[in-house]
């Protein structure tokens, strides 16, 4: 379709036991760098960047990948996603991940920043099949705003369908739209000003895992609050309710390096920003 | 009032027997941490509660389950019996709304004879399906010719008043502190169902953070006398 700002699919398969591309296409205000094979893993790392620098009124992007059977894949962002100024149409963006079997994907994103008068709607459908393992995350953050409101952006939507064989299995919507809800009263954002959420699914999910991750989360410094529950499928989503970025990217990690430890023994590795 | 509407009105009885006694939805975890401790700030609770989470998801189900047995699309319902279940993330919720759904369904089908409350049932019996209170709701309030604003505000009458009645044995109100709150949601649920006849179905689901996070957090509450 040519009305897309950007588009990007990305095609990873497992060849003799390592991942890699087996195409890459992208168009417009959408590029991924070059892959980085950290540590000698035998996946790589893809960086997403946006090179018009944020988001703009109107603008429509959509992200497609696939893992191929065993194909692995760490994907995250060169930088935080910025929104800006949304006059006339909300920017859209769309991502369609499609996992087959046994894959294992880490989307690891930056935050998304919204800024005054900002309107967003991301989608994401995730197609997994037996024994595929997702880590997904998001932030949303507003943005800076010359009055010094808390929150001066128009909308932000987030809408997450995963499907397991076909079944939708979590379904996640959280639209936050500050002019028709009291955002720091008791039910909205109890306080604070940025979420975070980490949906991992997979089928070694245990209560021995859940129970370490809370531990750990709770051993974390600085402001915030979360929550932790099981999905109806092997899996479980974290939320987190904090006031800088930061402290909602170093719970993510920490629970990131609790969960590669508990499934894989190994350690994640750092995802060295340009 | 027609008979009708009188038999569906012995659903929203909050001694009907499927066990909303206790259920929270995460009001405890409130009251436990002092968030939630008198009249005032449990009705700012169900405020956000009906507003914010259950008019996205149970009410707009009711909403499109009824229009969907007006078709006799059966597939539509299923379908809206999976995604109210998996969308709510908070897994006690999930669990406990799922226990009531089975437990309306045992009663209405002991009451009634409605050929896809059985096809429901059986259903739910092969795994196929959940099972959720809205859901067998609105196949009786159509079932019985209940039109559907009505159903609609039924269905979330019955909801606050249970939410009450465990306010009032949790925080604890009085007795008559707890009826006076049910009467003055009356205008807030009939503004609810307004909005529900309003909204497009691509609003399905949304829930608010704050909400959410406090029936996450129930899991681990310390003192507890409801399982969600």
């Amino acid at each position: 379709m040519s009305e897309w700002t950007g588009v990007l699919d990305l095609v990873m398969e497992n060849r003799l036991g390592r991942s890699v591309a087996k195409s890459v296409y992208f168009q417009g205000a959408f590029k991924v760098m070059r892959p980085v094979y950290f540590n000698k893993n035998s996946y790589p790392c893809y960086y997403l960047l946006n090179p018009g620098g944020g988001y703009l009124d109107g603008d429509r992007y959509q992200m497609k990948v696939t893992l191929g059977e065993r194909a692995m894949l760490t994907l995250t962002t060169q930088s935080s996603t910025k929104v800006y100024r949304t006059p006339t149409k909300p920017v859209y963006q769309e991502t369609i991940f499609h996992m087959k079997k046994d894959s294992y994907l880490e989307y690891l994103p930056d935050a998304l920043i919204a800024y005054k008068d900002a309107s967003c709607y991301q989608k994401n459908s995730i197609y997994m099949e037996k024994g595929a393992t997702l880590l997904y995350s998001d932030i949303l953050t507003p943005g800076w705003s010359p009055e010094g409101e808390k929150f001066s952006y128009d909308m932000l939507r987030l809408k997450t369908e995963i499907y397991m064989e076909n079944q939708l299995v979590a379904f996640d919507h959280i639209k936050l739209h500050p002019a028709s809800q009291h955002m720091n009263e008791l039910g909205f954002m109890e306080g604070y000003t940025h979420l975070g959420s980490l949906i991992v699914v997979g089928e070694k999910t245990s209560d021995a895992l859940l129970d370490r991750l809370y531990e750990t989360i709770q051993q974390e410094a600085g402001e915030f609050t979360f929550g932790l529950s099981k999905l109806a499928v092997p899996g479980f989503t974290i939320r987190i309710l904090a006031n800088y970025t930061q402290v909602i990217e170093r719970i993510i990690s920490v629970c990131h390096h609790v969960i590669s430890d508990e499934w894989y023994q190994t350690k994640p590795s750092f995802l060295r920003k340009y | 009032m027609t008979n009708n509407a009188l038999s569906l009105l012995q659903l929203c009885d909050s001694s009907f027997p499927i066990g909303s006694f206790s259920q929270s939805f995460g009001l405890e975890t409130y009251i436990q941490n002092d968030k939630v401790t008198d009249a005032n700030t449990f009705s700012e609770w169900l405020n956000v509660y009906l507003h914010e989470q259950l008019a996205y998801a149970d009410g707009l189900a009711v909403r499109l389950v009824y229009d969907a047995l007006d078709v006799d699309d059966l597939n539509k319902i299923w379908e809206l019996d999976r995604i109210l279940t998996v969308q709510n993330l908070a897994r006690e919720s999930r669990d406990g709304t799922q226990r009531m759904g089975d437990r309306m369904l045992d009663i209405a089908e002991s009451i009634y004879k409605i050929p896809v409350l059985s096809i429901y049932a059986q259903k739910i019996r092969d795994k196929q399906a959940f099972g959720h209170p809205a859901i067998v709701f609105t196949m009786i309030g159509h079932h019985l010719q209940v039109e559907k604003t009505t159903t609609i505000l039924y269905y979330l009458y019955s909801t606050v008043v249970s939410l009450v009645q465990n306010a009032v044995r949790a925080i604890p109100l009085g007795q008559t502190a707890g009826q006076k709150i049910i009467y003055t949601f009356q205008q807030q649920l009939q503004q609810t169902t307004d909005k529900i006849m309003e909204l497009d179905q691509e609003e399905f689901g949304v829930v608010s953070p704050g909400l959410e996070l406090s029936q996450m957090q129930h899991e681990r509450v310390g003192i507890r006398i409801f399982s969600s």
